[in-house]
């Protein structure tokens, strides 16, 4: 069949400092990914892997990242990941890195993947958390997740009681 | 009285070298430009570099030998390297601002496939 096929790498933005999460735009991500490229593979890489790239999608609370990427070259795309040791915005700098979850062939798979993971996060949230009514939070949405699974609504979870316990997670 | 059964050996050589030798000649268009053994690398490597990167700049290439009078030399790099650093030596196109040009001599898996060539050849 003619097509062009896709690669979709699902990464996340680990950092140390809470303030990185917030400043990710897509537009700034997709430059500092481009220009990564070109640094590490060159002339050829960054026109390779710049044809069908994009940031398909950005959650700036959870850090979570969905790239787009050619079928033949989103190995290189995704072994210059690595060198991404900072994001700039506005003058301020901070270091951060990509952690790949997932790499996908569409969209569905890695939503699929990001609900399964999500739901796991929750649980590891349920154990390291110290403060009582972050524990309730948590609870109510991990009780509302396994409803969600039961009913297979297959919607995307986007938890507010997550957010406010990131710092305890990094 | 019937053979003795014989037993055969089948022995596949698949050129196993790892490295590839290429013999390489820097031609400047306008000539009178000299460089040491280390600016030539150095050339190389940048020439590798602004194609294909940092990664590939570190491609485990070796100058054999250099010639500072004909700005000649043999080359060795690891045989999946070969094809990169062919690419990124056509595309090289100056040297501080002079125009230049490589020109591939030979190019051989072995390295005693180097020391003679046919098309010098003087026949008398």
């Amino acid at each position: 069949m003619v097509r062009f096929k896709h690669r979709y790498l699902l990464c996340e933005v680990v950092s140390d400092d809470p303030r990185c999460r917030l400043t990710l735009e897509d537009r700034v991500l997709g430059t500092l990914v481009r220009d990564t490229i070109a640094r590490v593979h060159g002339t050829f890489g960054a026109a390779a892997c710049s044809i069908g790239f994009a940031v398909r999608y950005l959650n700036a609370y959870t850090g979570i990242v969905l790239l787009r990427c050619r079928k033949e070259f989103y190995r290189l795309v995704w072994s210059a990941l690595p060198f991404i040791t900072y994001l700039e915005n506005k003058g301020h700098r901070y270091p951060c890195f990509l952690n790949t979850l997932h790499v996908g062939g569409t969209i569905r798979t890695c939503q699929k993947f990001l609900i399964q993971y999500n739901r796991r996060q929750l649980l590891i949230l349920l154990q390291n958390c110290t403060d009582e009514g972050e524990r309730e939070a948590i609870q109510k949405s991990v009780t509302k997740s396994c409803l969600l699974e039961e009913e297979s609504a297959g919607e995307e979870l986007s938890d507010s009681g997550g957010e406010e316990t990131a710092e305890p997670m990094e | 009285m019937p053979a003795p059964a014989t037993t055969y050996e089948r022995i596949v050589y698949k050129n196993p070298s790892e490295y590839h030798y290429m013999k390489v000649r820097l031609e400047f268009q306008d000539g009178g430009v000299g460089l040491n053994a280390a600016q030539f690398k150095q050339l190389l490597i940048s020439a590798l570099k602004e194609l294909f990167g940092e990664v590939d700049a570190a491609l485990p290439l070796d100058v054999l030998t250099y010639e500072e009078k004909t700005l000649s030399a043999i080359l060795r790099i690891c045989s999946s390297g070969l094809v990169k650093l062919w690419s990124s030596l056509t595309l090289l196109g100056s040297y501080k601002g002079k125009n230049c040009a490589f020109r591939v001599i030979q190019v051989s898996p072995f390295l005693l496939a180097l020391s003679g060539n046919s098309r010098e050849l003087v026949l008398n």
